[in-house]
């Protein structure tokens, strides 16, 4: 109490006030966010103010929109926000989690348990599940040839708790498809090398593979190609603009001779840079069917812009700077600074380059390459909260599938690594433990429950059934999941149900902790907002 | 033609925006009215240099602000973050959900209600019931009281690229009130690759883009933002002048304050105006902390607790200071009937910056309105001219100044418009007179003045006439607050000048940062590490100020001391 001498405005919450609040807290954000679990949860549709909608099945995109103002749940979803940065998925299971931790050391906290002694069987049974995943863990082998069949499944099982049924089974192959071609030997796999880019198109919900790149702008010269085969690509990053140099503003020349000279002087060095690319296109293609395009991440005016278009050559400006990058995974070549010097060697290469556009979007397709590293996933959507969606699906399956490659394993899901954990931990483990912390294990084990739990929750099954049936088989040694249709067990094996290793442990390891942090909480004081501030 | 790409970023940002794009609005709506005075139809301001057009999907054609407008999530109020034009009404109903065969909920927000004036607008294109017609004069009236966000008096169509919403904050609008918190605010999720992204969408369709004009409210973490994305944007526009208007809110001035609270603002004040002008080629702060009660609003009655009030004279001295970009180069001796002294950005950058005192903070002044030439107060253009940069001095012997007038739709003595040569003479005639002249002064001048659009607040003091002429005494009978139904337009001059007259605004900084920075044992070192900040970072920081205070003051005794 001794922070009211110090400022008499301070709020003070006493512990078993604190602990409530935290609890309460904990189930609150649990109660929002359950429903969307799983491939029979709810999807959520915010409509705003404006009438702007969001449609999100994503926790993380969820916790994002929220606005939470409650301390406690603002430390929650910071938390399951970070699993997402990590690990690209498990935002929801990981506040479920917590939820049901706290939830669980409620029960013994009335009971007059000091929170100290539930945190040190906590973190007991937490290295005695991360041990487990180990030993439960399907290690799978990626060498050269991945095994296309268990990174489908892998995407399958993500995608299917975000989008339905055979629009998720539609992606898979493209998701999958889409990491392969960026995937090299020896090297970490990088998913911005995949872009993902969206049409609005009326009627079509339609996603499709393109291996190679699509822009998002076009051309800006009427005679230039639309359509161009057999291209050599130009990736450069070279002013093709009329610089402004000092001597550019009105007031450095007398008469209008003067300046007409100055501007002469800049354009002529623009325009060596326009010929020395004129003048390789020349080279390569004269005689021959062969076609030019040259991409820019720099601008090209329209006298620049002209003498390209005079010259036969398709001209882009102001590309990303992230495609300078994927246009040389994709098309081969280099990306080059400066004009100088320019050879063949530096050009990439595509069967095909063809402009497309809708309204007053152009996109403009680069396909039939060599080889590629780097790829584009096109996504058709009739208005933009259906893409948004689609697109986060997208972004997670690519990590679902990248997860699997790096870790190379994989979990078995439909709940049933949450089953064969918890039997795991009070058959085995909590015999080990001495004294109370016992019970901490125990509540830990019964809070790995609540993801089959949910699971039936929002399947419209009885969760008391199913949690005996699954516990029934654990305990006769098959490790079964849940039949969300039915409700009986099954093998997640045989379903091709799999979780990622690392999103699983993930959740195991910052779930207690934050769980454990807001237990020990003995006093909360509210001293103005500064206490809210992220540090 | 020349593009020009504007920014905003902020909250009082997009309130300065959108007066400035009214009035924008109203510009190319007086330019196509047959029965217009004739100052309206003959602009000779070219409006593609603020415009793009466009196509809806629909095969519709549409004219909208080049525009990035960055804010808080629910800034917005009634108004969709993709604007107005493109939304396809013939998709299927909201409520079908294509991705998703199993249950749905929709968490429906309460809508926010449109105000009066909005809903005149909104029935106006759907041409309903001329009987039910909302008459302007209770428009005019709701909004004095009823403006919440800056989009609640716009009426402007935006493009869906233009408005973005930073949305997982966690924290409203009232804790994101210092540079610290807006900290990876920008690197954070895809955030700033998303805005950039959008900028990119608007530079790639400009053929010369002359530069960008940014607007960032300075007063809380949206500065530690518009930081991040003009360090992005200099990198990847390298060539193209940024022009940025460092606005402030008075209400910012006006909250209590404890010593703590004032540390962290000193502070604030430094490090954003140090980062801010790191990454553009000119710097205007601009946002006197009491406005109401400055020189300025002589003829003005602005009430500072309301941003709907004191926004609407900073986006006027802003629309002034942009007229020249929109003028068409005739050649340094040819004068058009319109207009006279265009100049582009790079070449107001390279004329404040680059020759004098070299030195990139420009003072801000403008008169609003301008006074009459030969009129009874034989007021000069100059002498009306107030500062809206804050911590200036007033009058001070600068035989470097440098200066760029801009006087627009001034009015003869008697109400009649007055000639580009007679502006001219005016303003020759004055230099000569006061015996002050700036060492290079640049004037430009058109002669359409700053139109008064309907949702323009009712600051205009009973002394101003029907077309903004300064009258000798009050019109009899009129309230003491004239709205935009009594005052049509206004004749303005608005004025960039780079002088040591901002020293004080500098050395306040460079001061607050070293006293509670970087002295030993200084109150907010704990405070700036907290921001992120390294020793070194603000060591740099303040090795920065006091390079722009050096190019002011090359007597300056405690600039490098730290050596």
């Amino acid at each position: 109490m001794s922070i009211k001498l110090l400022n008499p405005n301070a709020e003070v919450i006493n512990k078993s006030a604190a602990l409530h609040m935290n609890i309460n807290a904990a189930k609150g954000l649990q109660d929002v966010l359950k429903t969307n679990l799983g491939p029979k949860g709810t999807i959520k549709m915010l409509v705003g103010g404006s009438g702007d909608i969001k449609l999100t099945k994503d926790g993380n995109t969820l916790l994002k929109d929220m606005q939470i103002q409650n301390p406690t749940a603002i430390m929650i979803a910071r938390t399951a926000v970070a699993q997402d940065d990590i690990s690209g998925d498990g935002t929801t299971s990981t506040v479920v989690f917590i939820g049901e931790l706290m939830k669980q050391s409620e029960r013994y906290i009335d009971e007059g348990m000091h929170p100290r002694v539930l945190v040190d069987g906590f973190d007991i049974a937490k290295r005695a599940t991360l041990q487990f995943l180990e030993k439960f863990k399907t290690p799978v082998v990626m060498g050269d040839e991945p095994d296309k069949e268990i990174l489908k499944m892998v995407a399958r099982t993500t995608l299917r708790t975000k989008l339905y049924e055979s629009m998720a089974d539609q992606l898979t192959e493209i998701i999958v498809n889409g990491v392969l071609c960026i995937r090299k030997p020896e090297e970490p796999i990088d998913l911005f090398m995949v872009e993902i880019m969206h049409m609005r198109h009326k009627f079509d919900v339609d996603t499709r593979l393109v291996e190679g790149l699509v822009l998002d702008h076009g051309s800006r010269h009427p005679d230039m190609k639309r359509r161009a085969e057999n291209c050599y690509i130009l990736t450069c990053n070279v002013s093709l603009e009329y610089e402004k140099s000092e001597v550019n503003a009105g007031f450095f020349y007398s008469n209008a001779e003067q300046r007409e000279a100055m501007v002469a002087a800049e354009r002529r060095q623009v325009d060596e840079r326009v010929k020395k690319i004129i003048e390789l296109k020349e080279k390569l293609c004269s005689g021959t069917d062969k076609n030019f395009v040259v991409i820019n991440q720099k601008g090209i005016d329209p006298p620049s812009l002209d003498l390209l278009a005079r010259a036969g050559i398709v001209g882009l400006r102001r590309a990303k700077r992230r495609n300078m990058e994927r246009l040389v995974l994709a098309c081969g070549g280099e990306a080059v600074n400066s004009v100088d010097d320019l050879t063949e060697d530096c050009l990439g290469w595509a069967g095909l380059v063809y402009e497309h556009v809708l309204g007053e979007e152009k996109y403009t397709f680069v396909e039939n390459v060599k080889n590629p590293h780097s790829c584009t996933i096109l996504i058709k959507g009739p208005n933009d909260h259906t893409i948004a969606q689609i697109k986060d699906a997208v972004r997670d399956g690519l990590r679902a599938v990248k997860n699997t490659i790096e870790d190379e394993a994989v979990i078995l899901g439909a709940g049933a690594f949450e089953v064969a954990a918890r039997q795991y931990l009070v058959n085995e483990v909590k015999k080990t433990v001495q004294g109370r912390a016992q019970l901490g294990v125990e509540a830990f084990a019964d809070a790995l429950l609540v993801v089959p739990k949910t699971l039936a929750e929002n399947s419209g099954l009885d969760t008391q059934d199913v949690i005996i049936s699954l516990t029934g088989e654990h305990d006769k040694g098959n490790v079964v999941g849940l039949n969300l249709h039915t409700g009986e067990p099954i093998d997640p094996q045989m379903e091709g149900i799999f979780d990622n290793y690392s999103v699983k442990r993930q959740i195991i390891n910052s779930g207690p902790v934050i769980a454990s942090q807001l237990l020990l909480v003995d006093e909360v004081i509210r001293a103005g907002r500064n206490m809210r501030k992220p540090t | 033609m020349k593009e020009i790409v504007t920014i905003q970023v902020g909250g009082y940002a997009n309130f300065i925006g959108s007066h400035f794009w009214n009035f924008q609005d109203d510009l190319l709506g007086l330019a196509d009215d047959p029965h217009g005075n004739e100052v309206f139809r003959n602009q000779s301001l070219d409006t593609d240099v603020l415009y793009r057009s466009g196509e809806t999907h629909q095969g519709v054609q549409t004219y909208t602000p080049r525009l990035l407008s960055i804010d808080l999530q629910g800034s917005l109020g009634s108004m969709s973050s993709h604007g107005s034009l493109y939304n396809d009404v013939s998709s299927s109903g909201p409520s079908y959900v294509q991705t998703w065969k199993g249950n749905v909920t929709r968490e429906v927000s309460e809508p926010h209600k449109k105000n009066l004036f909005l809903q005149s607008l909104y029935e106006g294109e759907q041409k309903v019931d001329p009987t039910k017609k909302i008459e302007d004069k209770d428009l005019v009236d709701s909004l004095q009281e009823d403006v919440q966000f800056w989009t609640d008096f716009s009426k402007v169509h935006y493009h869906p690229k233009s408005l973005y919403e930073i949305n997982g904050l966690s924290m409203d609008a009232n804790q994101f009130n210092n540079y610290g918190t807006g900290r990876d605010v920008f690197s954070e999720g895809s955030r700033g690759e998303e805005m950039s992204e959008r900028l990119r969408f608007f530079a790639e369709e400009c053929d010369h883009i002359q530069g960008i004009q940014f607007v960032v409210d300075d007063s809380g973490g949206f500065s530690s933002v518009a930081a991040d994305f003009l360090e992005n944007i200099a990198d990847d526009y390298a060539n193209i002048p940024v022009l940025l208007y460092s606005a402030r809110d008075p209400r910012h001035y006006m909250k209590p304050m404890n010593r703590e609270d004032s540390i962290s603002r000193a502070i604030h004040d430094a490090v954003t105006f140090s980062r801010l002008s790191s990454f553009c080629k000119l710097i205007a702060p601009i946002g006197l902390p009491s406005l109401s009660t400055s020189k300025v609003c002589s003829f003005l009655h602005i009430d500072d607790a309301k941003p709907f009030y004191s926004s609407a004279v900073y986006a006027a001295a802003l629309h002034s200071i942009s007229l020249p970009f929109r003028m068409a180069p005739l050649g340094p001796n040819a004068d058009s009937r319109y207009v006279a002294g265009a100049v582009d950005v790079n070449g107001i950058v390279q004329m404040l910056s680059g020759q004098g005192r070299q030195s990139m903070v420009a003072i801000l002044d403008v008169a609003m309105p301008a006074p009459l030439i030969g009129g009874a107060s034989q007021q000069s253009f100059q002498g009306s001219l107030n500062s809206l940069t804050p911590d200036v001095n007033e009058d001070a012997e600068d035989s470097y100044e440098v200066e760029s007038m801009t006087i627009h739709g001034a009015l003869r003595s008697g109400g009649n418009h007055a000639l580009i040569s007679e502006v001219k003479d005016s303003v020759t005639a004055a230099y000569e007179s006061s015996g002050k002249k700036p060492m290079f002064s640049h004037l430009s001048v058109a002669s359409c003045p700053l139109p008064v659009p309907l949702p323009f607040p009712s600051i205009f003091g009973n002394c101003v006439g029907q077309h903004g002429e300064l009258l000798g005494s009050p019109i009899p009978g009129s309230l003491p607050r004239r709205s935009s139904l009594d005052v049509h337009s206004v004749p303005m001059a608005a004025r960039l000048r780079s002088s040591n007259d901002v020293l004080p605004f500098l050395d306040k900084r460079l001061s607050n940062l070293r006293k509670f920075g970087m002295d030993r044992g200084a109150a907010g070192i704990g405070l700036l590490q907290n921001w992120g900040f390294a020793k070194e970072e603000v060591d740099e920081m303040g090795e920065s100020l006091s390079k722009l205070v050096l190019a002011l003051n090359p007597y300056s005794q405690d600039s490098s001391d730290s050596d």
